[in-house]
């Protein structure tokens, strides 16, 4: 116990602010700060009224009350929209989050040339979200792709699988959990920060591997499980580009990749249809600040905090 | 002590947690818009002389457009001293985007390149002047290609150009398989089915008669013409009946069943895949349908020197239905400061050989006529064998289909989700004939 008590001494020094660093914090902070208000700040509150009006873009918005908020539960393309949305997140985040900790297990055991895989792994999520790894998808998961020249050794003849309804989601879960590399350089500095100590006392008291992983590992790094959760569910509700290049802009085919921020950029920029845009905007604000909240009240239940 | 180290620790990872959710939570709303490829870069020379004026001109496009079209717009201030034309161009993504945005921030650009799909939404919004009170000469071109600038009987854009739709063959595949050619003066779309399915089987493997033609509603709207019917009409409201579209989608249907074009996935995946990667561009099919203006592309990619044919069904029913679309047009802000300068760029870029000389068929195959003339012993293969192609229809065309309606654009979006649905059989051409209408009617509608 003594050395936890030392390390929280430390930190709690090392927080506190000399006398006159305020002053050039803030000179620090203003362009941000400045740049919070124009670009986020402003047009946040803006789409929030324009929410609430027809608005075509190429004329003045005319207010129309909640209408645009009503219409979204009797379109069917939104519903469609937020499903694929949340079939998208549940499964995709959750399979993420495995491949992450289990990769940042294997690295944790001090291999030789430990940075090198480090960057292999973390790769993925510099490119994930880009164009370039959208283009990479459509060709490995194509018709004559990859994938198909693989099966195609085991006499297996695929599909095109980024341009068919039923498999077309399934390839972009599968991008997204191949970004791992973010979440997995964040547990791994948590399983550095989990004291050798406990282990030991648990090998020598005869408990297993896995009973070690379940009753140490996975309780003292919940607080970082949490974080990450929290972090991956709300970036994963925000995929815009993979969907938008693999599907040419559609969200199709048939309609199978219309991620929720896709069909929002659909109304808003092809259907001059900025109002309801906005609208959607707004709910999905809801959702993800919905999402958050719920996970914050659940994590009482099982992330402990320790230290 | 423990105590109180614990509740801080929770305290500080619940505070960072908390304001990463909070900041990304705001960028869900912030990052539904795509910034979109900047190109304000070139805006560099500002003002000119004292006195000049200044005006702005939009456009879309690949880089060699944007090196003609400036080398266009030097071309322009040299001849008219004390004009400024700034450039304002994006590849075709961004660009109504951009214009949508810069509309709304009421910063229309003096002279906007439009098309067909998006003119009225901006023209019913007041957006575009009244070209016919502007001094813009359109003596050289023809009556049916300015009636194409129409909606609801105001010009509000001109056409750069004409492009048809029509089929394109490539006679090498059709030789190697033992098929001929069809007559395409005579064919129907039964025949087309037919022979494609037939030059799939004679092709051997990996190897298909055409490439599905259900992705672009301009194929439907042939279709409806030859039995007497329109896409739309003069109105905006729908004059095609369910039968007629479900015909259309049923074509699809039947050439995957006789095997004459690839099945649903590769079909969507080819779709998205533009001339490059299309069947014709990757010398793995015998036909797909094209804007004429296009064969140059898919000469180039294929290697192949590719045949224009008529489309199918043009003797088969009450009239022909092929047409000449404008390209694009030229339109000019209704708020422009400068009207009577952008009107003489407009007229410049519409009348002088010397634009012409500079950019060939890009933007069509020119409409004013003399032009045209003027520069069609400079065309290359494909673009020349597209000029004959045109003049030879020009006695068989019988008009020009009205201008789309409001929410045009959305259209093909529509068009593509549920030719799919029928492709991969979730749907029957009846199914989606009647939801392509109702959904049609709705987009349309406002």
């Amino acid at each position: 116990m003594s050395v936890i008590q030392e390390v929280a001494k430390t930190r709690g020094a090392s927080r506190e602010l000399r006398k006159g660093d305020g002053k050039a914090a803030a000179i620090f902070l203003a362009p941000w700060f400045l740049g919070l208000g124009l670009i986020t700040a402003f047009p946040l509150l803006a789409s929030l009224y324009l929410s609430f009006t027809d608005y075509s873009l190429l004329e003045a918005p005319s207010w129309i009350g909640l209408e645009n908020y009503q219409r979204m539960f009797e379109d069917p393309r939104w519903l469609q929209s937020l499903s694929v949305t949340l079939r998208y997140v549940l499964i995709s985040v959750p399979l993420q989050l495995m491949a992450a900790l289990a990769l940042a297990m294997v690295l944790d055991r001090g291999l030789r040339g430990l940075a090198i895989y480090r960057s292999v792994y973390y790769l993925p999520s510099l490119l994930g979200s880009s164009v370039a790894i959208a283009l990479l998808w459509r060709q490995v998961f194509g018709a004559d792709g990859l994938v198909n020249q693989v099966l195609g050794y085991f006499g297996i003849q695929g599909y095109g699988w980024v341009s068919h309804p039923d498999y077309a989601l399934g390839t972009l879960m599968i991008l997204n959990v191949w970004t791992f590399g973010a979440p997995m350089i964040i547990f791994l500095a948590g399983l550095r920060q989990i004291p050798a100590m406990y282990y030991e006392a648990a090998s020598i008291d005869g408990a297993s591997k896995v009973r070690q992983f379940f009753n140490i590992t996975i309780p003292l790094l919940s607080p970082i499980i949490f974080f990450n959760l929290v972090l991956q569910l709300i970036g994963a509700f925000q995929s815009f580009t993979q969907a938008f290049i693999v599907s040419g802009g559609t969200g199709g085919p048939v309609d199978s990749t219309l991620f929720y921020t896709l069909y929002l950029y659909q109304n808003g920029f092809k259907s001059f249809d900025m109002g309801y845009a906005s609208a959607m905007a707004w709910f999905l604000l809801l959702i993800v600040a919905g999402m958050t909240a719920v996970n914050f009240l659940a994590s009482k239940y099982w992330v402990f905090y320790d230290d | 002590m423990r105590a109180t180290t614990t509740r801080r620790g929770r305290t500080r990872a619940a505070f960072i947690a908390m304001t990463a959710a909070g900041a990304m939570a705001l960028g869900a709303c912030g990052s539904g818009s795509s910034g979109g490829p900047g190109s304000d870069s070139t805006q560099a020379e500002e003002g000119g002389e004292g006195d000049g004026v200044e005006i702005r001109f939009s456009w879309w496009g690949s880089d060699d457009r944007h090196q003609t079209t400036q080398e266009i717009i030097d071309l322009f201030e040299e001849k008219n001293p004390g004009i400024t034309v700034v450039p304002d161009y994006t590849d075709w993504g961004g660009y109504w985007d951009k214009l949508a945005t810069s509309t709304a921030g009421g910063d229309t650009p003096d002279v906007i390149t439009h098309e067909e799909r998006f003119i009225a939404d901006y023209a019913n919004r007041g957006v575009l002047a009244d070209l016919e009170s502007l001094d813009i000469d359109t003596s050289e071109m023809q009556d049916t290609v300015i009636d194409g600038g129409r909606v609801d009987g105001t010009l509000y854009g001109l056409a750069t150009g004409v492009n048809a739709y029509a089929m394109m063959a490539d006679p090498q595949i059709f030789a190697d398989a033992g098929v001929e050619v069809p007559d395409d003066t005579t064919w129907t779309w039964e025949d087309f089915v037919a022979v494609s399915g037939e030059l799939s089987k004679a092709a051997g493997d990996g190897v298909y008669g055409t490439q599905d033609i259900g992705f672009n509603e301009a194929g439907l709207s042939i279709l409806a013409r030859q039995k007497g019917q329109n896409l739309y009409n003069e109105d905006g409201s729908l004059g095609v009946d369910a039968e007629t579209v479900s015909q259309f989608f049923q074509i699809g249907l039947d050439l995957q069943e006789n095997g004459g074009a690839p099945d649903g996935s590769r079909t969507v995946e080819i779709q998205n895949a533009g001339p490059e990667g299309s069947l014709l561009g990757t010398n793995a099919g015998g036909m797909g349908v094209w804007w004429s203006n296009q064969l140059g592309a898919l000469s180039s990619a294929s290697g192949h020197e590719l045949e224009l044919l008529r489309m199918p069904g043009e003797t088969e029913y009450e009239r022909t239905g092929m047409y000449f679309k404008p390209a694009m047009f030229y339109s000019v802000s209704a708020t422009t400061e400068h009207p009577e300068e952008s009107a003489m760029f407009v007229d410049f870029l519409l009348n002088d050989p010397e634009v012409a000389a500079l950019q060939l068929t890009d933007r069509g195959l020119p409409s004013n006529l003399s032009v045209r003339e003027s520069i069609l012993g400079d065309l290359e293969a494909a673009d020349a064998k597209v000029a004959d192609f045109m003049a030879d229809l020009e006695d068989e065309i019988v008009d020009g289909p009205p201008v789309p309606p409001n929410g045009a654009g959305d259209v093909q979006d529509i068009m593509i989700r549920l030719n799919s649905e029928v492709l991969f059989g979730s749907m029957t051409p009846d199914e989606a004939a009647e939801a392509f209408l109702s959904e049609v009617e709705a987009a349309t509608s406002n």
